[in-house]
């Protein structure tokens, strides 16, 4: 019985130890052979991961508790600037937030209810509603429950007799990429190459496998091709950045408002020796034009909330984009 | 006296064919055209699992376990050819720290093997396997990487030792076997790409793997006894069964063991089948 132990042995993987110092060594090592944006996190501030290691194995060694241990390790993922790089134990989840809390809002629930009015429908989440000046307004809050393309039909069929959509995803933090990619899908009446997708092929900083192209293909069900602006700001994050990516390839859709917040690598999990789980960037999806998006889009038309607005309970960038379909509508019957 | 005659001659005649049967069927009851053994057995198996896709740790845990073999003769050869098909599944749960995994796998193999007897007691046999075997380890902490799925078939050198001997003025059979997967293919995913790369988006070339013994270093043992039992006018053999799964993989830098070691029990049915069997189809209404 022993005779193929002997002649092939175990596969074992180098594991650490169980301990601050063992959990420490784990992370840093599960980040520095699978994450895959250090070329670009090099690029745009700097980041040094020797150095991080160094930084932060003195600290590991003086923690006396599992929740100060916690901490220190999710500080150490944080130089990451990485909304997508979490730690998750008993003591909470450790996100890195600056993406989106280091810039303006952008957005305020209760200025849109000026806008939703009481007339609203609610479908899998999505509110939508037709404004007084024949502009629909649809609010996409999130992508983490699956939109059937029946309900995303009947709404765009319920706003047929308007002009035009605001397509609102302001603080989407993302959710599945299949949501994003059936969302868009009606709003292009034919197959479009809207990006690429890579993933990691090996443990070095550099190993990456060569760029995949991403279609978007047009939905089975209603296809709106009339002008649509889709509102952007910081927290436009993840699935929903993969939306924005996606919809400004289409030549109707115009993107609005702030720089979204980025989010581009596809995350996936693995677990420390002690059991809690880590989430990482791994698979990185560029553009149509193969540049990544890590740090954000930027938005055709830049529009912030201004403060008068703000306080008078007026959404700026709703204003500018209904402004910006009727421009579209004066361009095409002459009136410009 | 004449018509007793004629009756007389009828009825051999209408005997004779049956007796001739019967003579045929009795010859063959004595010496079947061949045996075939059945046993399924359940019970326990312990857990060892590591998929660096989904973990760098082991996942330990136990589930319950299932084999169903069906062993026996080749119809030619003199019984020096026997043929086995086995099938085994296990269903379990393993853990690490607060974290649980599912852990499905099964596998079904098929083998050709050709008798060597060494003394009254003790046979040897030699021979290759067909395999196939898959199943999944199943994280649901994981979000983008939840599952990793586990397909692929080889040729297998497999051996085993039969050995008969008397305890208690029962005569007992164990059984040691062995198969070790000499080539293959399995499905296996690059380092870093995610399954919604694959199958959701349909970028799987590459994803096949030649697999040999430095790449893919798995086994199967097996240990098996029969023990009869006797109680009043019936009789049964039954069998305790321990059973090593090996499956191990380290392709494209995803390090994978699946170890499984599982203690069953159950019943051996012993078929004999005789050349009869033909004669009886053709009278069948069937």
């Amino acid at each position: 019985m022993t005779l193929p132990l002997i002649l092939a042995g175990c596969i074992e993987e180098d594991e650490f130890t169980n301990t601050p110092r063992g959990n420490f060594e784990a992370l840093w090592s599960i980040m520095d052979e699978h994450y895959c944006f250090f070329p670009e996190a090099e690029e745009e501030f700097g980041l040094d991961w020797n150095a991080v290691y160094e930084k932060y194995r003195p600290i590991v060694n003086e923690t006396e508790s599992e929740a100060q241990l916690f901490d220190v390790l999710g500080d150490m993922i944080a130089e990451l600037r990485d909304g997508h790089v979490n730690l998750s134990s008993i003591y909470g989840t450790k996100f890195y937030w600056d993406w989106k809390l280091d810039y303006p809002k952008n957005f305020s629930d209760s200025i849109q209810r000026n806008y939703l009015g009481h007339d609203f429908r609610i479908t899998n989440g999505i509110k939508y509603t037709a404004m007084p000046d024949s502009i629909g307004y649809v609010y996409v809050e999130s992508f983490a429950s699956g939109f059937g393309a029946d309900n995303l039909s009947v709404m765009l069929m319920n706003l047929k007799h308007t002009k035009g959509i605001v397509l609102d995803i302001r603080d989407n933090g993302g959710g599945m990429l299949t949501a994003a990619e059936r969302l868009a899908s009606h709003f292009t009446k034919e197959k479009i190459h809207c990006g690429y997708i890579q993933h990691k092929t090996g443990k070095g900083h550099y190993d990456l496998s060569q760029p995949e192209r991403l279609y978007l293909e047009a939905s089975k069900g209603a296809i709106w091709l009339r002008p649509v602006v889709v509102l952007t700001n910081r927290g436009v994050y993840s699935a929903a950045n993969y939306f924005v990516m996606m919809m400004r390839e289409l030549p109707h859709v115009a993107i609005m408002g702030d720089r979204t917040g980025g989010g581009s690598g596809m995350p996936l999990n693995s677990t420390l020796p002690n059991g809690w789980s880590v989430r990482f960037s791994a698979c990185p999806i560029l553009d149509a034009q193969g540049n990544h998006t890590e740090f954000g889009i930027e938005p055709d038309v830049k529009v912030d909330i201004t403060s008068e607005d703000w306080s008078n309970g007026r959404d700026t960038m709703i204003e500018e984009a209904k402004k910006l379909i009727f421009e579209y509508y004066d361009k095409i019957s002459g009136k410009e | 006296m004449r018509t007793i005659r004629i009756i007389i001659a009828a009825l051999a005649l209408l005997v004779m064919p049956a007796a001739s049967r019967a003579q045929h069927f009795v010859a063959d009851s004595i010496i079947p055209e061949r045996i075939v053994v059945k046993s399924t057995t359940f019970g326990l198996s312990g857990i060892n699992a590591l998929d660096t896709y989904l973990s760098g740790y082991d996942y330990t845990g136990g589930g319950l376990y299932m084999q169903h073999e069906n062993f026996r003769d080749a119809r030619t050869g003199k019984y020096r050819w026997k043929f086995q098909t086995m099938f085994n599944g296990t269903v379990g749960y393993t853990t690490l720290g607060n974290t649980g995994e599912i852990v499905a796998m099964g596998s079904y193999s098929w083998g050709g093997y050709h008798t060597f007897a060494v003394g009254n007691s003790l046979k040897l046999l030699a021979g290759a396997q067909l395999q196939f075997e898959g199943g999944t380890l199943y994280v649901p902490n994981n979000g983008n990487n939840p599952v990793a799925v586990k397909l692929r078939t080889a040729l297998a050198a497999s051996g085993m030792a039969i050995y008969h001997f008397q305890l208690f003025r029962n005569e007992l059979t164990a059984r040691l076997q062995l198969d070790v997967p000499l080539a293959g293919v399995m499905f296996a995913p690059e380092f870093g790409q995610s399954y919604y790369e694959i199958f959701g988006l349909g970028h799987a070339g590459g994803v096949v793997a030649f697999t040999h013994p430095f790449n893919s270093p798995s086994w199967r043992q097996m240990l098996t006894l029969d023990i009869p039992l006797r109680w009043r006018h019936h009789s049964s053999t039954l069998r305790i069964a321990y059973t090593g799964d090996i499956y191990q993989s380290d392709i494209n830098g995803i390090r994978c063991h699946i170890y499984r070691h599982a203690l069953s029990l159950g019943f051996v049915k012993t078929i004999f089948k005789i050349k009869q069997e033909n004669s009886i189809k053709a009278y069948s209404p069937y």
